[in-house]
């Protein structure tokens, strides 16, 4: 079969059917909306995954003890992959006679795979290695040790370097966020000559590794089953943690946006198809008396759509392809680089959902076409029974959730929209038949707003269809609209202007004090000091943990990692407790207690009451869990994944943490740090945290984008409401018109007609968007669930406003026509 | 027309109707015949020529004008029925009673549904009639407002033999007993009978008036 040739009756009539026209028109927009989502999502995800990349340095890294296996580059050369090296270890270096505990950190020429080195020499600014012989140094190395970029000289093993520039920033620090020592970077050929690659020494190598998505998922299964016990695998799920939090986010929102596209567009085809139906129904009854079976009219009209649908299909993800295109144009420079190209996958699985959607949304209503009965002919009046508005909804959303399972890939997510959306369904149709009963006693009387609140009680099913179409419309748009504002600026809000931006590590209890005065002395806002000391897990419920018994990688790494303890008697503001309870009593706090994070209780399958045993610089200390917390990382405020009641800290060796928020040039008061308490670090967290901001702000953009194609949809969901039920509109205007109904009169029932169905759907699409607003919120973007009374006013004022408006231009038109033209027409 | 020409579907028409006549208009098939009734009940605007209603020049008058003049003092019959489908027979007649803002529009027209023999059926919907029951709540919509003129367009035309002199019996009933001009559109000549006067239409031009 040639679809696009064979099309039955030829393409020219079903050019001319109105009904055919808007659905072509809603699964062209439907699949243009979803593949232009697709397309761009597709490449803003990878945009905002290669940023995640860049704290990787790459898009996978391998991190040893020992240098890399050489047959892992061939193998990495072989799959067209990029590869770089890196060797990192605590030295001493010595320069204006000064020793300072520094992390050496060599890099070979490729270095960095991802992200940007940042170097400030005298010649300018460097964004590779330091030549052999050279070194670039962190800006608290240098106020420590008051040397020059430039000019000094340091020690390091049996080699003398340049100070030959100042290292702002590399992409790979993130996991290494709170290191103590100050950063020296080196080339990888003055490590072999430095001497202190000794067998012994406490060496980390990292072979970062980078490329084409693919490849680099086979080169992720390749390493996984050879590296030997103590390698790790760090891709970007592992990335620093307030980077992560910030990208999910980021992803879902630009998921949920292109979600509410495509279910809008479903019930633009739902409410298309119907138009076409019953447009289709007098031919359908005519070819029937000819002589053809209903199932084989029915064949007839399948086929048809399929060709049409085809054509829609493709010609949408056309027009989704030059749509994405405009908006990378226009976005292209949010990102700071090109924006890499849309893979096939959104052009397929916009065929597909095309497709389905139709499949969900159209058939049921368009079998109606083979049940028509052949004295239709004669009496028109006879319609063709179908089946009813709930199930033809019900089907129609199952084939959403259906597509959304196998998109979202993820079962409890899909099942919870699908039961927000019947939900939705249902309140809307029970609101309906509300209506319908509070409205029925207006068919008795008269007057020109009756007039038109009376149609609504005479054709209940439109009526529910009607608002059925307003309601899930209104309620996506105002969730789009007005809860994402909301959302989004809950989320930026979780990162306030005045967010720690400094992180002060290894203060010792005698500098306590004097840290306090200062941070006084100079009114700086600060964290306070939170006690904290290095542990390691050693028995879970009396049990010795051993990374062997994971069978997963994470939690081998969280039963192998080294432990920040801390020992809060209150809970900080960003911390919520998910389970169990926090130690508010003094009594409770005089009890051996600990509250874990619960990304850390679900990878080590912790629970309540599981007793934990940590080895503290040799000392053993062992509590129950008695909370478990979820922790907003990207709040850069001061977190722990363990936290003990303060009666644990009595006898442990402890060093204090802090983060505090400082404006303008932080270097007087690092300098200050350096001279009053050598061992305590600063570091400056500016960076990264305009990192963070950059995601969420082109995140936001990015779904701003992405809700214009929403909002198209949306329109085109008014539109095909208010057409489904234009051809008897027609006849009805005309008839009223012939019997001498006033332009005004007719135009004003229209009003309050529209009115009503706008003001019903608004106000219930309101309260729709605002409970789902906050469940989404709570439960997929852990915020707190904050919905402004915009999402009131706009929903039933707008909506009102809007549907009437709707109603009304099209009945303006209907008016422009001759009713005699109307009333010979049929 | 698709080809530029400009098609003339009536002209040279120049008739006049006086109040209480009744007068035919005659012609096949693509004659003319619902057309010029159209336009005579101000449906439709001529491209030529006026056309005057009640005293009142349609041209002259706008749309709502137009659907003013005929609010309660003029009523149609059509040969597909034109009922609201979905309304009620007793909707259906007292629609124009309401849009003419009479009070007692429901009870007006339960009396004139039980007039045409419908007082049974006063809640039943058109397609739970049949076609000759529909045409009579036609009728008392129609009759409803005591109309001035009453335009008729084959008002048997879907109607078998029985039935269509029913309607046509109660047609006449009715129009004698309100005193309302009326102009009806057929090609039933024996129908066209029953009226004063007969006017022949062919291809769009009047070529006699017979009495």
């Amino acid at each position: 079969m040639r679809p696009f040739t064979a099309l039955p009756g030829g393409w020219a009539s079903a050019l001319r059917d109105p009904g055919l026209r808007l659905l072509l028109a809603a699964v062209l927009v439907a699949v243009a909306a979803l593949t232009s989502v697709g397309f761009f999502a597709d490449r803003v995800q990878r945009a905002l995954e290669l940023q995640g990349a860049a704290l990787l340095g790459a898009d996978l890294v391998v991190e040893q003890g020992e240098a890399p296996d050489p047959a892992w580059i061939s193998h990495a050369d072989s799959l067209g992959l990029q590869t770089a090296r890196t060797v990192s270890f605590p030295s001493v270096i010595v320069a204006n006679d000064q020793p300072v505990l520094v992390q050496v950190k060599a890099v070979d020429a490729a270095y960095p795979l991802r992200g940007r080195l940042q170097v400030e020499t005298p010649q300018g600014p460097a964004g590779s290695a330091p030549p052999s012989g050279g070194a670039w140094v962190e800006g608290r190395l240098r106020d420590r040790v008051r040397a020059k970029v430039g000019e000094t000289r340091l020690q390091l093993g049996e080699i003398a370097l340049d100070m030959t520039g100042l290292l702002i920033d590399e992409p790979d620090r993130g996991g290494n966020l709170f290191q103590l020592s100050p950063r020296l970077m080196i080339s990888f050929e003055d490590v072999e000559r430095s001497g202190l690659l000794g067998p012994a020494s406490r060496v980390e190598h990292r072979l970062l590794i980078a490329g084409d998505g693919a490849q680099v998922a086979a080169m992720r299964s390749w390493l996984r089953e050879r590296l030997p016990a103590g390698s790790d695998l760090e891709s970007l799920d592992d990335a620093q943690p307030a980077m992560r939090t910030a990208i999910e986010r980021a992803e879902r929102f630009l998921g949920l946006a292109a979600l509410c596209a495509s279910l809008l567009s479903g019930v633009a085809i739902l409410l298309a198809t119907r138009r076409y139906v019953d447009r289709a129904l007098d031919g359908a009854a005519v070819l029937r008396t000819l002589g053809m079976s209903g199932a084989a009219v029915l064949r007839w009209h399948v086929a048809r759509l399929i060709a049409v649908v085809l054509a829609a299909v493709a010609g949408g993800a056309l027009f989704g392809l030059a749509g994405q295109q405009a908006l990378t144009a226009v976005v292209g420079d949010w990102f700071g680089q090109a924006l890499p190209a849309p893979g096939m996958r959104p052009a397929l699985v916009g065929l597909a959902f095309g497709a389905a959607l139709v499949a969900g949304f159209s058939v049921p209503t368009l079998i109606r076409i083979g049940a028509v009965p052949p004295l239709r002919v004669l009496r028109r009046e006879l319609d063709a029974p179908g089946l009813a508005n709930w199930l033809v909804w019900a089907i129609g959303a199952g084939a959403f959730v259906g597509l959304m399972v196998w998109q979202v890939q993820d079962a409890r997510l899909a099942l919870s929209i699908a039961l927000a959306v019947f939900a939705a369904l249902g309140a809307l149709m029970m609101a309906g038949y509300g209506l319908l009963w509070l409205l029925a006693p207006l068919r008795r009387t008269g007057g020109t707003a009756a007039l038109g609140l009376a149609a609504l009680a005479r054709y209940p099913q439109l009526t529910l269809l009607q608002l059925a179409g307003f309601g899930l419309g209104i309620t996506l748009l105002l969730l789009l609209a007005v809860v994402r504002v909301d959302i989004i600026e809950t989320w930026q809000a979780s990162l306030p202007d005045d967010a720690p931006n400094h992180f002060l590590l290894n203060i010792q209890p005698d500098e306590r004090s004097a840290i306090e005065a200062l941070f006084a002395r100079e009114g700086i806002p600060n964290s306070g000091l939170h006690p904290t000391t290095r542990a390691r897990l050693t028995a879970i419920n009396g049990e010795a943990v051993q990374p062997e018994g994971y069978t997963d990688r994470r939690s081998r790494r969280f039963a192998v990692r080294e432990y920040s303890l801390s020992f809060n008697a209150e809970l900080q503001s960003d911390n919520q407790v998910k389970a169990g309870r926090w130690w508010h009593t003094a009594a409770q706090r005089e009890a051996p207690g600990f509250s874990i994070e619960e990304s850390m209780a679900q990878t080590l399958d912790l629970e309540v009451g599981d007793l934990l045993s940590f080895d503290v610089a040799g000392q053993r200390v062992e509590a129950p869990v008695t909370s478990i917390r979820a922790v907003a990382w990207d709040s850069f405020n001061v977190n722990f994944f363990v936290v003990g009641t303060p009666m644990l800290v009595r006898d442990l060796p402890v060093a204090y943490l802090s983060s505090f928020h400082f404006t303008g040039d932080s270097t007087p008061l690092t300098l200050e740090f350096a001279e009053r308490f050598p061992a305590v670090s600063v570091l400056d967290l500016r960076p990264i945290l305009k990192q963070v901001r950059e995601i969420m702000g082109r995140g936001s953009l990015a779904v701003e984008m992405v809700f214009l194609f929403t909002l198209v949809a949306a329109a085109l969901v008014t539109f095909a409401a208010a057409q489904v039920s234009r051809d008897a509109r027609a006849r009805e205007v005309a008839v009223m018109r012939t019997i001498g109904a006033s332009r005004r009169r007719l135009l004003g029932a229209v009003l309050a007609e529209f009115g009503v169905l706008g003001f019903v759907g608004g106000l219930l699409g309101a309260l729709l968007a605002a409970i789902s607003g906050y469940l989404i919120a709570v439960e997929l973007f852990d915020l707190p669930g904050r919905i402004g009374p915009a999402v009131w006013w706009l929903g039933i004022g707008a909506g009102t406003l809007v549907v009437a408006l709707v109603g009304w231009l099209a009945t303006r038109r209907l008016l422009a026509v001759p009713p005699m033209q109307v009333l010979n027409s049929g | 027309m698709p080809d530029g020409k400009v098609l003339d579907i009536l002209s040279a028409i120049d008739m006049r109707v006086n109040a209480g006549e009744a007068v035919a208009i005659l012609g096949p098939s693509g004659s003319g015949k619902s057309t010029l009734l159209g336009l005579l009940a101000g449906l439709d605007t001529p491209t030529h020529g006026e056309v005057v209603l009640l005293g009142e020049t349609l041209s002259q008058l706008d749309e709502d004008q137009r659907a003013a003049l005929r609010a309660g003092r003029v009523g149609f019959v059509f040969q597909s029925f034109q009922l609201l489908p979905g309304m009620t027979a007793i909707e259906n007649v007292a629609l124009p009673l309401q849009l003419s803002g009479k009070s007692n529009a429901r009870s007006a027209a339960a009396t004139l549904l039980d007039e045409v023999g419908l007082g049974e059926r006063l809640t039943h919907l058109p397609r739970q009639l049949s076609g000759g029951e529909q045409q009579r709540v036609a009728l008392a919509r129609a009759f409803a407002g005591d109309p001035a003129v009453l335009f008729a367009d084959e008002p048997t035309g879907n109607l078998d033999a029985a039935s269509g002199e029913r309607i046509t019996d109660l047609m006449f009933r009715l129009r004698d007993r309100a005193g309302s001009t009326l102009l009806l559109v057929t090609h039933d000549l024996q129908l066209a009978r029953r009226c004063d006067r007969v006017l022949r239409l062919n291809a769009g031009r009047l070529l006699q008036e017979a009495a």
